[in-house]
């Protein structure tokens, strides 16, 4: 019983912080439909930020975090304008090609600004503390992740589903000609989005940095990861990458109390099994 | 250019090259191994459209296969590309069985998840493949009893140059033949050659298949030649390095493959020499320079100059 | 192999007699990663070189000693492997030097013996790499040289009990066994061995499980940067350090990676070769030599590893210019002052006799810095994973 609830606890929590940096990916490669490699690069700009506004000038963890969050988005926007604009048009490999080489200037822009060290950002105390859930204690950190995906599931729920901006951006996807001619400004859409996607990109970056540090090679180090996130729960499904990621997380996190040395082989497996049973993804549109 | 003038191009530039950078042939022949890898993409993913991140898993699958039959049973060169080549095509055929009838982004990951399982088995596999140190004690025997590896790689070097011509001709035999329209014919619309009778999902697992087998040979082509075999073989960054280099070559052509590897690796080799911190910026601007402005790759360049000078010259005339 | 050795000595003696008269230009050819996530440890070599260099001098008995710096980027066998050949056949250097990783030393194994070029290894630590050619020499340290000298002082500070967590590749396996041999010959008791993969993003399930099983001491081998990090947070957060499980550890708490590491690093016991607040003259004087060169370098094992790795090959040079096996005929016993303590080149693993510290992380109160605070010799061993 304790083994069960520790991995439900654990995993949970581990799956909140894969849906917590994919979730971005799912914008703008699930629902926008772009191959965008350079996700990570987005996370490692907020992650960056956030250090250097903590570390260098001092600020506090809320401030460093709104702060990093602003700027990732004020430099996304120019990007969409300019770029990703053109690459949406794109075939799918020339986005990879597109999206991949940005990734290399981003790596090396900030190993040029802060070096290839680890880039810490320090979680305030009361995040930091361990909470005593009666049988076990679990840090704090960990809780106010578990906590703030929900949030942003529901926001997106919300935002999505709830809003006129969800019916034009589902409209924009669909067929972008025919919501133009339905007098949708598919361009501010798609911008917005795109800056969405940047912000969570942001936020899980900075809030998932615990698990996945910061430092100039995290875009490459863990593409796998938010890729497989996104392609399990389906394209196009937010709810979809949310499940996946908790799913994941508890298999994973279950492989690593039960089967220890072999938790990669487990997990490789598992998303083979899923992706055969499932080829569009939990939740997939075909 | 024509496609059969390629390889008589191809063999003459390499001698070339053989001649006037004699104490390069360690870089060269890494640049001719990864032609055949990328060649193998290039048959799966540009004729077959097969999207794929995880060709690592048959270069890794032959590179071992070939380092381990060297060890244990026979030294001969030839035989153990052949045995590479089984061997890669194995673990594309049985992978490919269950890929094949995905689509998309599925595909990727699941190409992904299998080069990223080989990788730890082969890692756990410590007494077969030595894990993390990697393979070691390859001696090859000289190829066709005659030519010795030698210190400076001459022999490793003429030994790649003949596999990458081998193998090209061959592809470009297979890719012209009925098989390889049919291939581009899935490409292009899967859904009108299933309407019209074709087995879809048989010729997507051979082609597979066969790309598998010839990225087995590349495993097995570096492990004889650099005596050693490193769970490097199967990581992922060797996939999608093999990927960038066809995209920006070109795809669909067997020549981007070539052109895509040797313009790649020549950069990377120069920049990364004169200032490794910085070749990141370097490989990225090139990537970013090539889609933007020769989104059909490197091979488009030829005609697209050849476009605007003969559209220069009618509109004098008009 | 045999037939070279046997001949090296007789050709060495004639050549030594030539060196006296002529002085050569000798090229030590560094392979190491310059670029990618592991790029500072390629500068830290090169900077500890240049830190050597401003001190003795390009040359050693007259002969002019050039650098060649190429970049592996990572774990890349294949082309450390090619990068060697080139080094060999086209610059023609006379030494190699560098190598960081396990792997990327081995590859080089069948060039360097046919060429009969001395190989110093800066850091990579498996014991093996040595026994594949005469002509490595290594001025770092092995895993089993750090690991089981920690299983001894462990068992004198009262631990009876261990979990083992080290990651799943190459090293991590070393260590294991290194510790567990010990540990157990001593009487102490080994709860049970943890292997982690090497992708492991979250240790919080291992960690819970040793919690849970609540050994005296928890012995760790992990490579530096992000595992590292997140491990020693997922110790402290998880109550692990609350529960008196103390940590043994060897190279996790080195220098750069230490102040990222933060608080939660503070208390952490290793048993190491060398702290950069090693107090001794020969550290100062090489700090201060590599501040002035550059204010903001930090030393750890990869710059000692290179500054004693070029002292070596200074000796060398000295000795017998560019003929390789009567230069390492020369290193052989070799003794001098590291800025980590006295050392010896042990003659028959090749691997430096070094004293091992344990140490104890502790916030330097002046400069508000964490450091590994050396609290004893706890012994002066070679490489004692040779002859396993």
């Amino acid at each position: 019983m304790g083994l069960f609830l520790n991995i439900v606890i654990d995993g949970t929590a581990y799956g909140m912080i894969l849906f917590m940096i994919a979730v971005g990916l799912s914008v703008t490669m699930g629902l926008m439909r772009v191959v965008n490699l350079a996700h990570g690069a987005f996370a490692l700009v907020g992650g960056a930020l956030a250090h250097w506004f903590q570390q260098d000038l001092g600020t506090g963890f809320g401030i460093a975090l709104v702060a990093a969050i602003a700027g990732t988005v004020i430099l996304a926007l120019p990007l969409e304008l300019v770029l990703y604009r053109r690459i949406y048009r794109m075939g799918e490999l020339q986005q990879v090609l597109a999206t991949i080489g940005l990734t290399f200037l981003f790596i090396a822009t900030i190993n040029l600004w802060q070096g290839s060290a680890l880039l810490v950002i320090e979680f305030p105390q009361a995040l930091r503390m361990p909470v005593d859930l009666g049988f076990r204690t679990l840090p704090a950190h960990r809780l106010a992740v578990i906590g703030l995906g929900f949030a942003i599931i529901l926001f997106l729920w919300w935002l999505l589903d709830r809003t006129r901006f969800g019916v034009r951006l589902r409209a924009s996807v669909d067929n972008r000609d025919i919501a133009a001619a339905h007098g949708i400004n598919t361009d501010m859409v798609y911008l917005a989005t795109f800056g969405l996607g940047a912000a969570l990109a942001a936020i899980g970056g900075i809030m998932g940095s615990e698990l996945l540090p910061i430092e100039a090679y995290y875009p490459l180090r863990y593409m796998v990861l938010f890729l497989i996130v996104v392609a399990v729960g389906g394209m196009g499904s937010i709810l979809g990458s949310f499940l996946a990621a908790l799913g994941l997380g508890i298999l994973e996190t279950a492989a690593r109390y039960l089967l220890p040395d072999a938790a990669t082989i487990s997990f490789f497996a598992i998303v083979i099994l899923l992706l055969t049973l499932r080829p569009n993804g939990l939740m997939g549109r075909v | 250019m024509r496609d059969h003038l390629v390889p008589i191009v191809m063999g003459l530039v390499a001698v070339g090259l053989f001649f006037a950078f004699p104490y390069d042939l360690a870089f060269l022949t890494r640049v001719l191994v990864t032609i055949v890898l990328v060649l193998s993409v290039d048959l799966v993913l540009g004729y077959a459209g097969i999207p794929t991140l995880g060709q690592a898993a048959m270069f890794g699958t032959g590179a071992y296969a070939a380092g381990l039959f060297a060890i244990h049973v026979w030294g001969d060169p030839l035989a153990g590309l052949v045995v590479g080549a089984v061997a890669g095509a194995a673990i594309a055929l049985v992978s490919g069985l269950v890929l094949m009838r995905t689509r998309g982004l599925t595909v990727i990951m699941l190409t992904i998840a299998v080069a990223a399982i080989l990788h730890e088995i082969a890692n756990r596999a410590r007494d077969l493949t030595g894990g993390a140190d990697g393979l070691r004690g390859i001696r090859m025997q000289p190829v066709l009893g005659l030519w010795e590896f030698d210190f400076i790689g001459r022999t490793g070097y003429w030994y790649a140059l003949v596999v990458v011509i081998v193998v090209y001709v061959g592809l470009s035999i297979l890719t012209r033949s009925s098989f390889g329209l049919g291939l581009r014919g899935i490409h292009d619309s899967p859904e009108r050659m299933r309407a019209i009778g074709a087995p879809v999902y048989w010729r997507l697992v051979t082609a597979y298949t066969i790309g598998g087998g010839i990225a087995g040979i590349a495993g097995a082509l570096n492990a004889q030649i650099t005596q050693l075999v490193s769970l490097e073989g199967f990581a992922f960054s060797l996939s999608a390095e093999a990927l960038i280099m066809l995209i920006l070559g070109g795809t669909g052509r067997l020549v981007g493959a070539v052109i895509g590897v040797a313009l790649f690796m020549t950069v990377h080799h120069f920049a990364a020499a004169n200032d490794p911190f910085n070749w990141l910026f370097v490989i990225g601007a090139m990537v970013l320079v090539v889609v933007f402005f020769l989104p059909q790759g490197i091979i488009s360049l030829p005609g697209i100059l050849l476009r605007h000078l003969r559209g220069g010259r009618d509109a004098d005339r008009a | 192999m045999t037939a070279i050795s046997r001949f090296a000595p007789a050709l060495a003696l004639g050549i030594v007699v030539a060196q006296a008269a002529v002085a050569e230009d000798i090229r030590v050819g560094v392979i190491a990663p310059f670029s990618g996530p592991f790029a500072q440890y390629g500068t830290q070599y090169q900077q500890a070189i240049e830190a050597y260099q401003a001190q003795h001098g390009t040359s050693a008995g007259g002969n002019e000693i050039e650098f060649i710096y190429r970049d592996v980027g990572g774990v890349d066998p294949d082309l450390a492997r090619s990068l060697a050949q080139e080094l060999l056949i086209r610059d023609e250097v006379d030494y190699l030097a560098g190598f960081t990783f396990t792997p990327n030393a081995l590859a080089v194994a069948p060039l360097i013996e046919q060429s009969q070029t001395p190989t110093v290894i800066f850091n990579a630590a498996t014991s093996a790499i040595n026994r594949d050619s005469e002509f490595y020499l290594r001025t770092s340290y092995t895993l089993w040289q750090v690991s089981a000298p920690m299983a001894e002082w462990a068992y004198e500070q009262g631990v009876r009990s261990v979990v083992t967590t080290v990651t799943d590749y190459g090293p991590g396996i070393d260590a294991e066994n290194a510790f567990v041999e010990t540990f157990e010959a001593l009487g102490g008791e080994v709860l049970d061995s943890i292997r982690m993969p090497l992708s492991t993003t979250d240790f919080t399930p291992y960690l819970q499980s040793v919690l849970e099983q609540s050994p005296d001491g928890l012995f760790v081998f992990l490579p530096g940067g992000p595992p590292t990090y997140t491990f020693t947070r997922t110790y402290n957060e998880n109550g692990l350090r609350e529960d008196g499980i103390m940590f043994l550890g060897t190279a996790e708490t080195e220098e750069s990676n230490l102040q990222a590491l933060g608080d939660p690093a503070l208390g952490l016991m290793t048993a190491y070769h060398y702290s950069e607040a090693h107090d001794s003259e020969a550290n100062a004087e090489f700090l201060a030599t590599l501040r002035e060169l550059h204010p903001d370098a930090i030393a750890n094992w990869a710059s000692v590893g290179a500054y004693d790795g070029v002292h070596l090959i200074y000796e060398m040079v000295e000795a017998a210019g560019s003929d390789g096996p009567a230069a390492v005929q020369h290193a052989l016993g070799l003794e001098w002052e590291s800025p980590r303590g006295p050392v010896t080149m042990d003659p028959e693993s090749r691997t430096v006799i070094q004293n091992v510290y344990i140490r104890e992380v502790i916030r330097n109160p002046d400069t508000g810095l964490l450091e590994n605070v050396e609290q004893g010799i706890i012994a002066t061993v070679g490489d004692l994973g040779w002859d396993r």
